[in-house]
């Protein structure tokens, strides 16, 4: 993928970023040898760019050039392409069903005018969309490590975390979430939980510290006197992750059976900060099992808890007990854990590792009644002076941006870090949780044609939809719900699928009857109908240029029929062009001229049962069918001769003339008109034997001889 | 993830995909003509189905017909002549190649050919290197044999002037891509000549009326209308107010607004508004992608650029892939 | 849309899967244990194709078991992408024939022990893709089709297919389906609404035929797929486009009885099909046991999938059953011939259905 931009491969060609100072420079390797002559360009569906490369001739047994497909904005290492269609397949039901609440809802509000169109339900419904969509993200569910729980296990997964859920979970908490908004510092201490690991990659954080702490668990004899252990239980204590701290309490030695007696005074201890630790009071609705806390769902309820529960910190910090703790790690680990909970700046800052975690202890521990984005925004300045990174991970810059409320880096971060999907798709958490996003995402731009950024999103997405054969059927649904340029997109995109085969195009015209794109359908049948035509299939030929109405290319059929006719047939290609006239279905085309054809069609197959049989009834009908066909205004002149010559048989019929007198006379006055106008210029000779036209006058003088004897 | 989807022949000097980019037609040094195809349209595997020396000459320049008239290719070759090919089944029922037309040879070559499909039918508009256009019309929508010349100019603004020793290297012509049919035909065409006022590029539309091509907008600012111009290209317009084409000079890369309605004087209003330094030296090519936002560009330098605009309206080049073994 | 009034409901389990699939079958399982899915897979990323046989895993849950993924038991490679494919038992082994988009066809047989698939024979018949074909029930002949406009009879002689050209259409029409009824006689269906029958033993044509009005414009379209009941051989069920669903009577050739969609009758105040009918077969579900009390002349019901995502069942003068509204096409089904309960569906969004019906 190119790799566009810094660290992920996501690139979207997308125009985002206000001042990018140069371009991204990508290798495109082509596997050929050089010297490389020159290059040529061409656009596939959507955002797919081929490219060929030829090379300078050469004698050397190598290949003249070779082509390469650049598909632009599409997967990035992270996510699989199959898994990858999945989320595109799995996002269209959310993403149209909430596009069509919020278009009842609008033309609710347009009836009852009031003053905002989206009423409290909106938000369920904005919910019910997010956590759809997040459910699709979830990554690969690891195997249940075992039956058994290890008790030295601290860490426990249940599915790989992606950057991608975390992305989108992020803009969940902050923007679609409304019911959250008073615990905000609870859900992002559970995001960072559930994705710390993600930042692992660039930089230590308390998951990697654990992790390694977990590895040399398993060959530690008394652990207490490890520092790395205390040091582990800080680390997860100031980070709010309860449960571990809790847990690594109890692998002290102290709890031994065996140890019980001698220790325990240190044991009380332990457990009294296990305990203290356990009911630290929480401003949150309830909490996953296995995690601990005491919540409070109102603030004064959770500060009066918290008051007390500091209270309880306190008292122990000053108790007596400590003197008479002899076990000097013990007593100084524990006592750094009180201290953490304290809210000791210090403590905090060297127990963790990366900028988010010391912000997030310091919302646990020094500021725990904290709500607003700007307090926590320069929160995080303030942390990330302290612990600065060297490349911010791309989930950090959208968390700054998040929280100094400033949508643009938002988007572009979305945008480049991210991909076109999340984009497209988090746009409806943005526009829910904030005015000014709604404003900026909506506000119509000439710079980019008159469409919104809202738009022009769902645009970059489609197209990248539209780059792949199995997912360009669900880019209908994006370019439909963009107000002005989708539908123009939409027929370009229709208009670029391969029509000649079946599957395809009916599909294709599927989705035109579904958005009444009657133009867009009668333009692929006949691309379509000309195809087959010429690639021998005539019956489809026809078939698919009478779906698309397109009388002028049917009625040159029909001519070209016409022309066909002019010749004395074989009975071969009689059998091939009656089929094409049934084809044709009887409408006049070419002013009469079919119903000609389907007279001449009638004639043939008597004179063919003539040829078949010597049965005279059906040599009379042929006979009248010739009569007809003569009288008949609309046969052309220049069909009289081959008429006529055809017919030799019948003017020669043995048993008894079977035209009449007038009737022969007729026949000799068509011939007389025939041979007059064979002087014109602009005769156009049958092709038959030259002495066509004397043996037809010879047959005619014989019959009517023969006529007149009979009458 | 850059993917190989098809090896070339040996000496092949030009290619070019059909209008759903899944037949590839590739012309070569000695003549021939070939193309690929890939038998599943989900595939983006191709390989040669057809390949047949049509020529003695090299071909420099292919190009589909619109798909409503068939599976057919124009071939431009080294000794300027054009010729038409196409794909029917013959008499014996086999699939063919076959020639179905071949444009009057003269002294000038033809420099570039591309097609317009309005409702009227199809048009091919065909350059020469006397800086003269050629506009025929196919008679027969059936048939690609029958062709008549509408119209024949010169790429000039005042059509009294005549330049009868103009001697041209290159010219690029581009149809609007249009979208409604009832839309006025037009197309941009430029030259890279001797002559000053032949050179920069033009937008010519048929005058229903009239019947006649009238030149409606000049993209050159008045400084630079003697500037060469290298290569142009009409981007698809899926719903601005306003049209966008891209044309290459010397310069570099200049992207025009050009207004959707005329003035009084039936010109269009033009906005000049990037001006890109884009490749070094010359660039042959320019391809808007189907939304008509993003340009991509090669030249001389062989390197493929892209082209877009920011929020802003500030058109950046966003990214060069280098080619590499 | 007639609510599916059924006590307890109907189950569905959707299945992800790493292909597209083209086509699914149920394999009548080799042992008891078993339950076996033969699917035609296209790869788009190494754009490659094969057969596939799957077992279903089946969960046990408190009150039921239910499938819960398909893994993959063996796999035989297309040269190119599977565009028929049908299912017989030759001498209580599965045999399966798939035809290609490059005109070739393979008979498949699946091995009873270890699940394998292997090639018994192939043979290149049509030109470009067959669009349909159909292996006789417990034999190893085949009927195939194609948009070449040819009919052919294959069958196999030593590993390898040799086929007998019934009709060539020179391009005239265009086949898209068909369907043995005995082992001599079959049915076509195709451009234009066509429905034709044919006998072996008349060569030159077909016996009869039902040609719908190509000029109709949009109110035309093409059977895509067509199935003949073993009890009932003289109609003939076909479905195609603009949800048409009709059935042909050989008794009553001139007037087919349309069960859904325009046809060639009066375009239907609405009509609960609207987009292409993939396929349809004969739903014995409800009334194998009394099959023999319907009137010869009604119509059995027929289930069908369609482009709109719908898989339905139709009956005659009623309102369709729905048993599935997917957001995206199923493009084929199978209804398994032991237990008519269960259906297997392919859906364009890269997954299978298996559907339980009460």
């Amino acid at each position: 993928m190119p790799d566009l931009v810094s660290d992920s491969g996501q690139s979207s060609v997308v125009p985002l970023s206000p001042d990018s100072p140069t371009p991204v420079v990508c290798p495109l390797h082509h596997g050929l040898k050089p010297p490389i002559s020159r290059l040529s360009l061409s656009w596939s569906r959507g955002n797919s760019l081929r490219v060929s490369v030829f090379r300078k001739p050469a004698e050397d047994g190598e290949a003249g050039g070779k082509v390469v497909e650049v598909k632009l904005g599409d997967g990035d290492g992270e996510i699989g392409d199959a898994q990858w269609r999945r989320i595109a397949y799995g996002s269209v039901s959310p993403f149209a069903l909430l596009q069509s609440r919020k278009n009842s809802m609008l033309s609710m509000s347009r009836v009852s005018a009031s003053s905002s169109p989206y009423g409290a339900e909106w938000w369920d419904y904005v919910m019910e969309y997010s956590r759809e969509i997040n459910v699709l993200l979830g990554g690969q569910k690891l195997p249940p490590s075992s039956v058994i729980e290890d008790p030295k296990t601290v860490l426990k997964k249940v599915e790989e975390p992606n950057c991608l859920k975390a992305a989108w979970e992020l803009m969940e908490i902050f923007y679609a979430d409304k019911q959250i908004q008073t615990w905000t510092p609870e859900r992002l201490l559970d995001w960072l939980a559930d994705y710390d690991s993600l930042l692992s990659g660039t930089q230590p954080t308390v998951h990697s510290k654990l992790v390694n702490f977990e590895k040399e668990l398993v060959g530690l004899q008394a652990i207490e006197e490890d520092a790395k252990y205390w040091e582990a239980i800080s680390s997860a204590l100031a980070v709010g992750w309860l449960d571990i701290a809790v847990k690594m309490l109890r692998l002290h030695g102290s709890y031994q059976l065996d140890q019980l007696g001698s220790r325990e005074l240190e044991n009380g201890l332990v457990e009294a900060v296990a305990v203290l630790i356990s009911k630290m009071p929480r401003m949150r609705p309830g909490l996953a099992p296995g995690k601990l806390g005491e919540c409070y769902k109102t603030k004064p309820d959770f500060i009066k808890a918290w008051e007390t529960w500091r209270a309880q910190i306190t008292k122990l910090d000053c108790s007596a007990f400590w003197v008479q703790c002899d076990h000097r790690q013990t007593r100084e680990g524990l006592k750094n854990l009180l201290q953490i909970m304290l809210g000791n700046a210090n403590i905090l800052s060297s127990a963790t590792c990366h900028w988010i975690e010391l912000h997030i202890s310091h919302l646990l521990y020094i500021r725990p009644f904290t709500m607003g984005l700007e307090s926590m925004y320069s929160l995080a300045q303030k942390c990330m002076q302290l612990k600065p990174m060297s490349s911010p991970h791309k989930l950090m810059r959208l968390l700054l941006g998040i929280l100094g409320e400033n949508i643009e880096v938002v988007l572009a971060e979305c945008s480049r870090s991210f991909g076109p999907w999340i984009v497209a798709h988090a746009v409806e958490l943005l526009t829910a949780g904030s005015t000014q996003a709604d404003i900026l995402l909506h506000e119509e731009r000439y710079n980019l044609g008159g469409i919104s950024m809202e738009e022009l999103h769902r645009l970059v997405y489609a197209q990248v939809l539209s780059s792949h054969a199995l997912t360009w059927q669900i880019a209908p649904i994006y370019l439909t719900s963009c107000m002005k340029q989708g539908m123009g997109l939409l027929e370009i995109l229709l208009y670029k699928q391969p029509v000649q085969h079946n599957k395809i195009l009916l599909k294709n015209i599927e989705i035109c009857r579904l958005y009444e794109l009657d133009n867009v359908r009668s333009k692929i049948t006949k691309i379509a109908g000309v195809h087959q035509w010429k690639h021998g299939k005539k019956g489809s030929g026809v078939f698919w240029l009478q779906q698309a109405r397109d009388e002028v290319r049917l009625n040159r059929i029909a001519q070209q029929l016409f022309d066909f006719v002019g010749k004395s047939i074989s009975d071969e290609s009689f059998k091939q062009w009656e089929g094409l006239i049934e084809l044709l279905g009887s409408e006049t085309r070419t002013a009469g001229g079919l119903e000609f054809l389907h007279k001449y069609r009638d004639f043939k197959r008597s004179l063919q049962k003539v040829r078949d049989g010597i049965a005279t009834a059906a040599a009379q009908k042929a006979a009248e069918s010739l009569i007809l066909l003569m009288k008949n205004p609309s046969t052309p002149h220049r069909f009289w001769l081959p008429l006529l010559y055809d017919s030799l048989k019948l003017f020669n019929w043995q048993e008894c003339p079977l035209l009449n007198v007038s009737q022969t006379n007729l026949l000799l006055n068509k011939l007389q008109g025939l041979s007059m106008a064979r002087l014109r210029p602009d005769f156009i000779e049958a092709d038959l034997p030259p002495q066509a036209l004397s043996s037809v006058r010879l047959a005619l003088a014989t019959n009517l001889g023969r006529a007149i004897l009979e009458e | 993830m850059e993917k190989p989807v098809a090896t070339l022949d040996k000496g092949t000097t030009c290619s070019s995909w059909n209008y759903c980019g899944q037949r590839l037609a590739t012309g070569s040094i000695d003549g021939t003509l070939a193309i690929f195809d890939s038998i599943d349209p989900a595939s983006s595997s191709f390989t040669c189905t057809y390949r047949s020396r049509v020529r003695e000459v090299s071909i420099v320049k292919v190009v589909w017909v619109p798909p409503e008239y068939g599976d057919a290719v124009a071939c431009i070759c080294e000794d300027g002549t054009l010729s038409l090919w196409e794909e029917v089944v013959d008499d014996t029922k086999s699939l063919q190649w076959k020639l179905c037309k071949e444009f009057e040879r003269s002294s000038n070559q033809v420099l570039d050919v591309q097609f317009g499909v309005s409702v009227t039918g199809l048009k091919l508009v065909s350059s020469y290197s006397d800086g003269y256009v050629k506009v025929y019309e196919l008679l027969d929508p059936l048939e690609l044999k029958n062709w008549q010349l509408q119209a024949e100019f010169q790429n000039v603004i005042d059509s009294v002037s005549k330049f009868g020793k103009a001697a041209c290297l290159s010219a690029s012509v581009s149809w609007s891509p249009q979208r409604v049919e009832n839309q006025q035909l037009s197309f941009i065409l430029g030259f890279n000549s001797n002559v000053m006022q032949l050179n920069s590029a033009k937008v010519w539309e048929f005058d229903q009326d009239h019947q006649k091509w009238l030149p409606v907008a000049e993209l050159a600012l008045p400084g630079d209308k003697g500037d060469p111009v290298y290569a142009v290209a009409w981007a698809p317009n899926i719903g601005r107010p306003y049209e966008v084409i891209a044309t290459s000079t010397s310069k570099g890369i200049a992207i025009w607004h050009v207004g959707l309605n005329p003035d009084l004087d039936g010109r269009l209003s033009i906005e000049k508004v990037a001006l890109l330094s884009g490749n070094e030296g010359e660039v042959w090519q320019m391809e808007w992608d189907m939304s008509g936002m993003t340009l991509a560009t090669t030249g001389s330098d062989n390197t493929v650029r892209l082209l877009q605009s920011n929020l802003n309206g500030v058109w950046q080049e966003q990214v060069a892939f280098e080619p590499t073994t | 849309m007639a609510m599916n009034g059924a006590p307890h409901p109907l189950q569905v389990h959707r299945l992800p899967q790493p292909n597209y699939i083209d086509f699914v079958r149920w394999v009548p399982p080799l042992s008891a244990l078993d339950r076996l899915v033969a699917a035609a897979v296209f790869d788009s990323s190494s754009s490659t194709s094969a057969l596939q046989i799957l077992s279903v895993t089946l969960t046990q849950t408190q009150t039921q078991t239910h499938p819960a993924d398909l893994t993959l038991q063996s796999s035989w490679p297309s040269p190119s992408r599977i565009t028929a494919l049908s299912l017989s038992l030759l001498r209580h082994k599965p045999l399966l024939a798939a035809a290609t988009a490059d005109g070739s066809i393979h008979l498949i047989a699946a091995d009873p022990v270890d699940l394998g698939v292997d090639s018994v024979g192939s043979g290149a018949i049509h030109a470009g893709p067959v669009s349909g074909i159909d292996l006789v029930e417990g034999g190893s002949e085949i009927v195939s089709v194609g948009d070449d406009g040819r009919v052919n009879l294959v069958s196999l002689n030593e590993s390898r297919l040799s086929h007998r050209r019934v009709f060539d259409g020179n391009g005239l029409v265009g086949f898209a389906a068909a369907k043995w009824a005995s082992p001599a006689e079959f049915a076509t269906g195709g451009l234009g609404f066509g429905v034709q029958w044919w006998d072996n033993r008349k060569p030159g044509g077909p016996v009869s035929q039902f040609k719908g009005n190509w000029a109709r414009g949009t109110a035309s379209g093409i059977v895509h797929s067509i199935d003949i009941h073993p009890s009932r051989k003289h109609t003939v069920i076909a479905g195609g486009s603009s949800g048409t669903v009709f059935a042909w009577d050989l008794r009553w050739q001139q007037q087919p009885i349309i069960l859904s969609g325009v046809a060639t009758g009066e375009a239907q105040a609405h009509s609960p099909l609207e987009s292409e009918v993939w396929e349809v077969r004969y739903d014995n579900y409800m009334h194998s046991l009394n099959i023999g009390n319907i009137s010869s002349s009604r119509i059995l019901p027929v289930m069908t999938c369609s482009e709109d995502g719908i898989l339905a069942v139709v009956e005659q003068d009623e309102e369709p059953i729905e048993l599935l509204a997917e957001p995206c096409a199923i493009n084929s089904f199978d209804i398994d011939g032991q237990n008519p309960s269960d259906v297997i569906c392919s859906l364009e969004w890269e997954s299978i259905a298996i559907l339980s019906r009460p």
